[in-house]
C-alpha cells in the first residue's frame, strides 16, 4: 500500500511535468490550429537558459524568471517568422516547419553547450513532508505546488481577464477578432509568449528535478504531447492537463506493476488511438 | 570516390521511390501521412526476415514482402482513415513510434541489435552490389514512376484527386471516401514495402531507428519539397534531400544545423514545393509558355 | 408505386436539442419540378443532406425510387441516380473544368475495382463531358482551372456534375443565388430542358419568382416543420406562409 501510493505521487509528479510541457502545445494549437512539435525545443532551450542563468547569477529565481524572458521572445521569434506567414497552407507546411526548427534548435544547443548531459544541482526551496510513514520529497513537493501555480494563473489570465477573452475571441476566428478590434496577431504572439514562459519553467523544473539537462531531452515529450493534446481534445486545455496527469499516473504504475514489453513512451500513442477510435473528440473536448 | 557517388545515388533512388508511394497519399489522395518510415521499415523487416530465416531469394520474396507491407497498410489505414487532417497526422506519427518499438522490443525482429547478414541480391547469376545495384534500384523507381503516371491518368486517381479536393463534392458523385482513400494507402505501402526491400538487401544489415519517426519526416519533406501530387517532385526532392548532406560534409560539425536551417528556409519560401503550383520552376515556365497563364 | 420517385416519411434530424427538420412528409412525382422554400434556417439543406446521405435521419423513412435510403452513405445513393449541387459551392478547385465533369463520368465504375484502372483521357470520355459542359453554358472554358471561375460559372459547373450523376433525380440547392438576371433565364431554360428529358427536380430556392415560375408543386418549411403544399398559386395565397415569411422578415430587420 505504501508503495502504492508512493509510486502514485511520483505519477502525479510526473503528470503534473507532462501537463506543463502540453500546455504550451494545446494553447498555440486553440489559437492558431498549428502542432508546434517546435515547443519541445523552447521547453529544452528553457532548461539549458535556467541552468547557465542559475549558474552564473546562483540565484534561481533569477535563472527561472531569466529562461522564461527568453523562451517567450524566442516563442514569438518563431511563431513570427515561421507560423504566421504559413498558416495559409495546407496543416503540413507549418507541421514540416515546425518539425525544421525543433531539428534545429536542438542541434544548435548541442554545438552550443556540448553533447554531453549537464548536471543541475539547486535546490528547490520547498518543504518535505511526512504522513504516515511516506515521505514527500522537497523536489515532489515544488513540482506539485509550481504546476498548480502555474494552472490558477492560466485559469486567471484566460478566464478573467481582457486578453483571456480576446484570446478566445481569436480562436473563434481571426477576421471576426479583427473586425471586433482586436489586434490578433499582438494576442497570437501573447498566446506563444506565455506557453513558452511555461515551457521554460517546466525545462528547469524538469532539469533539477532529474538533475539532467541535454540536447535532445525534447525529443520524447515532443511526440508525446502530441499524443496528449489528442486524448484530451485538439485545443483544450483543461483536457489537456487531465490527460498529461492519467499519462503520469499510468505510466508510473505501469512500469511499476505490470512487466509490459513495450516501452513506455508507446503507451501514449496506444491510449490515443484508443481515444480516437472510442472518442474521436478527446476526453474534454468538443466537436 | 565514385563508389561513394553511387551509395548516395543508389539511397536517393531508395528514397524517392518509397517517396513516391508516400506522394500517393498525401499527394494524390490528400491524406497526410507522418508515419510513412514505419512501412519502409515493414518492408525491410520483412524482406530480412524472409531472406535470413526462410531463406528465400530476393525475387521470390519481393512480391510477399509487397503484400505483406500493403496488407499492413490496409489494416492500420481502416481505422487511421476514419480521422482527418491534424488528428491523422498524429495517428500516423503514432504508427511510427509504435511499429519502431515492436521492432526494437519483440526478439523475433532482433530486438536493438537488428537484423544483420541480409543476403546481396543474385540476378542471373551475378551478386548485384555497387553500379549493378544502383541500376537495379533506378529500374525500380522507373517501374515505379510510370505506375503513378498510370495511376494519375486512371479513373482511380481522378476519384483520388477529386477526394483530395472536397471529400463531400466527390461522394456526391459516387465516389466512396473510404475505399478510394485505402486505395492509395494500400499502393503508397505497397511502393514504401519495394523501397524497404531494396533497402534491406542493399544496407544488408538494419535495426529499428532506421525506420524511426525523423525518416518519415524526411520523407514528406520529399514530398512537399519537390511538389506535392506531381510526378517528378518526389524524384527532385530525394535528390536535392538526399545530396544536400554531402554538399554540406565540409562543414563537418554544422552540417546538420545547416541541413534543417535550409528545410526551414525552403519550406518557408518555396511552400508549394519546387515544381508546385507558384514555385520558382512553374512561374519561370508559366513565363516562357505564355499559354500557361490564361 | 410507380406515382412516387421520392417519399419523405414523417422524417425528423435532431442535433443535440435542436429539432432541425420535425416530422416532415412530402412525396416527388417522377418528371416534377418540385420546390422546396422556406425562411433561412427553416430545414431546407438539412432536408437535401438526409435525402442525399450525408446525414441520417434521427427517425423517419426515406424511400427513393421504391427501396429505403435512409442511412446509406452520400456515395451509394450518388450510384442511385440521384445528383446533387451545394449551396455553398465545392468544385475541385486545382482540376479544369473538364475534368471536374469527368470526376461525375466516373460514376459508373468507381464502385468496381477492376473498372477504375482504365484511363479518363480517352476521346469518347472527353468528347461526352464537353457535350455536357455545352449544354450548362461552359464548353469554352473546359481548360480553365476551376478555381479562377466566377461563381455564376461554378454553380454551371456544379449543375453539369449533377446531370451526369442525377439520371433520376436533381437536388439543385440554390443555384440561382448570386446570378445575374440574363444568366438567371438561362439556367431557368436549362431546367425546363432536363424536365422535358425525363429527369425530376427537387429545387431549394430562395427567389420567390423562379420557385413559383419553376415548380410544378412547392412545398414550405418553416422551423423545420412542413406548413404548406400545394401548387404556386394555392401556396402564394396561403396565410401561414405569408405569415412565416413576413414574421421573419419583421424579425431580422429588428435584429
Amino acid at each position: 500500500m505504501q508503495l502504492f501510493i508512493e509510486q502514485l505521487l511520483n505519477g502525479v509528479a510526473m503528470g503534473s511535468i507532462y501537463a506543463l510541457i502540453t500546455l504550451g502545445l494545446a494553447l498555440v494549437y486553440g489559437i492558431l490550429r498549428i502542432l508546434h512539435i517546435a515547443h519541445a525545443a523552447i521547453y529544452t532551450v528553457g532548461a539549458y537558459v535556467g541552468l547557465f542563468l542559475f549558474k552564473l547569477s546562483g540565484s534561481l529565481i533569477i535563472g527561472v524568471a531569466g529562461s522564461m524572458v527568453f523562451c517567450a521572445l524566442l516563442g514569438v521569434g518563431i511563431e513570427r517568422f515561421v507560423y504566421y506567414p504559413l498558416l495559409k497552407y495546407p496543416p503540413y507546411v507549418p507541421l514540416i516547419g515546425s518539425i525544421a526548427v525543433m531539428l534545429a534548435i536542438e542541434e544548435l544547443c548541442r554545438l552550443v553547450a556540448g553533447p554531453q548531459i549537464l548536471t543541475f544541482q539547486a535546490v528547490l526551496p520547498f518543504p518535505q513532508f511526512q504522513i504516515g510513514g511516506i515521505t514527500v520529497s522537497s523536489t515532489l513537493t515544488a513540482v506539485y505546488c509550481i504546476t498548480a501555480l502555474v494552472l490558477l494563473l492560466l485559469w486567471y489570465i484566460t478566464s478573467k481577464t481582457e486578453l483571456g477573452l480576446a484570446m478566445r475571441a481569436v480562436s473563434q476566428d481571426i477576421p471576426i477578432a479583427d473586425a471586433m478590434g482586436i489586434n490578433s496577431h499582438l494576442i497570437v504572439s501573447l498566446t506563444f509568449a506565455i506557453g513558452s514562459a511555461i515551457a521554460a519553467v517546466a525545462g528547469s523544473l524538469v532539469g533539477i528535478y532529474y538533475n539532467q539537462v541535454y540536447p535532445t531531452m525534447g525529443t520524447v515529450p515532443a511526440y508525446k504531447t502530441l499524443a496528449l493534446i489528442v486524448v484530451g481534445g485538439l485545443g483544450s486545455v483543461p483536457g489537456a492537463v487531465v490527460a498529461s496527469l492519467l499519462l503520469g499516473v499510468a505510466e508510473t504504475l505501469l512500469i511499476g506493476y505490470a512487466n509490459i514489453p513495450l516501452p513506455r513512451d508507446a503507451l501514449a500513442f496506444i491510449a490515443m488511438i484508443a481515444v480516437l477510435m472510442w472518442r474521436s473528440e478527446g476526453l474534454l473536448g468538443s466537436r | 570516390m565514385n563508389a561513394y557517388l553511387i551509395t548516395i545515388a543508389t539511397l536517393i533512388c531508395i528514397n524517392a521511390i518509397v517517396a513516391c508511394g508516400l506522394n500517393v497519399i498525401v499527394g494524390f489522395a490528400g491524406q497526410i501521412s507522418l508515419g510513412h518510415a514505419a512501412f519502409f521499415g515493414i518492408g525491410a523487416y520483412s524482406a530480412a526476415l524472409l531472406a535470413t530465416k526462410a531463406g528465400l531469394s530476393f525475387w521470390a520474396a519481393l512480391p510477399l514482402v509487397v503484400v505483406i507491407t500493403a496488407l499492413i497498410g490496409l489494416l492500420l489505414g481502416l481505422p487511421s482513415l476514419r480521422v482527418k487532417e491534424d488528428f491523422l497526422a498524429i495517428t500516423t506519427i503514432g504508427i511510427n513510434f509504435i511499429v519502431e518499438a515492436i521492432f526494437l522490443y519483440i526478439p523475433f525482429f532482433g530486438g536493438a541489435l537488428g537484423i544483420g547478414g541480409i543476403p546481396r541480391i543474385m540476378l542471373f547469376g551475378v551478386r548485384l552490389k555497387g553500379l549493378t545495384f544502383f541500376l537495379l534500384c533506378l529500374f525500380f523507381l522507373l517501374l515505379v514512376l510510370a505506375f503513378c503516371w498510370w495511376f494519375s491518368r486512371s479513373w482511380g486517381g481522378l476519384a483520388c484527386f477529386a477526394l483530395r479536393e472536397e471529400e463531400s463534392a466527390a461522394a456526391s458523385m459516387g465516389i466512396s471516401p473510404v475505399r478510394f482513400k485505402l486505395l492509395a494507402f494500400v499502393i503508397g505501402t505497397a511502393m514504401a514495402g519495394l523501397g524497404g526491400a531494396l533497402y534491406a538487401h542493399y544496407i544488408r544489415f538494419i535495426s529499428a531507428t532506421d525506420f524511426s519517426f525523423p525518416v518519415s519526416v524526411l520523407l514528406l519533406s520529399i514530398v512537399v519539397l519537390g511538389g506535392m501530387g506531381t510526378l517528378w517532385g518526389p524524384v527532385v526532392g530525394a535528390v536535392i534531400l538526399g545530396a544536400l548532406p554531402e554538399v554540406f560534409r565540409p562543414l563537418v560539425d554544422y552540417r546538420f544545423l545547416f541541413y534543417m536551417l535550409l528545410l526551414l528556409l525552403m519550406i518557408r519560401y518555396q511552400p508549394a514545393g519546387l515544381l508546385g503550383e507558384g514555385s520558382m520552376v512553374h512561374r519561370v515556365f508559366s513565363l516562357l509558355l505564355p499559354e500557361g497563364k490564361k | 408505386m410507380n406515382s412516387t420517385l421520392l417519399a419523405v416519411k414523417a422524417v425528423s434530424k435532431h442535433f443535440g436539442g435542436l429539432k432541425a427538420l420535425d416530422q416532415v412528409t412530402f412525396e416527388i412525382r417522377p418528371r416534377e419540378i418540385l420546390g422546396l422554400i422556406g425562411p433561412n434556417g427553416a430545414g431546407k439543406t438539412v432536408c437535401f443532406n438526409l435525402i442525399s446521405g450525408v446525414y441520417k435521419p434521427t427517425a423517419g423513412e426515406i424511400i427513393f425510387n421504391g427501396e429505403r435510403t435512409q442511412g446509406k452513405a452520400p456515395h451509394q445513393i450518388a450510384r442511385r441516380g440521384v445528383g446533387r449541387t451545394f449551396q455553398i459551392v465545392k468544385p475541385f478547385a486545382t482540376l479544369s473544368v473538364l475534368e471536374n465533369v469527368l470526376v461525375a463520368r466516373g460514376i459508373s465504375r468507381y464502385n468496381h475495382l477492376g473498372k477504375i484502372w482504365s484511363s479518363w483521357k480517352s476521346r469518347a470520355e472527353i468528347r461526352q463531358a464537353l457535350e455536357v459542359l455545352d449544354r450548362v453554358g461552359l464548353a469554352d472554358l473546359a481548360h480553365r482551372k476551376a478555381a479562377l471561375l466566377p461563381l455564376g460559372n461554378l454553380r454551371r459547373l456544379e449543375i453539369a456534375r449533377a446531370l451526369i450523376v442525377g439520371k433520376r433525380l436533381l437536388l439543385l440547392d440554390e443555384s440561382f443565388s448570386g446570378l445575374r438576371h440574363e444568366e438567371i433565364l438561362q439556367l431557368e431554360q436549362l431546367i425546363r430542358n432536363i424536365r422535358a428529358d425525363g429527369i425530376t427536380v427537387l429545387l431549394i430556392e430562395h427567389n420567390m419568382r423562379v420557385a413559383m415560375g419553376l415548380s410544378n408543386r412547392v412545398v414550405v418549411l418553416d422551423h423545420g416543420r412542413k406548413i404548406a403544399e400545394g401548387s404556386p398559386q394555392q401556396i402564394q395565397q396561403n396565410e401561414r406562409v405569408i405569415e412565416a415569411y413576413l414574421g421573419r422578415k419583421g424579425h431580422s430587420h429588428a435584429a
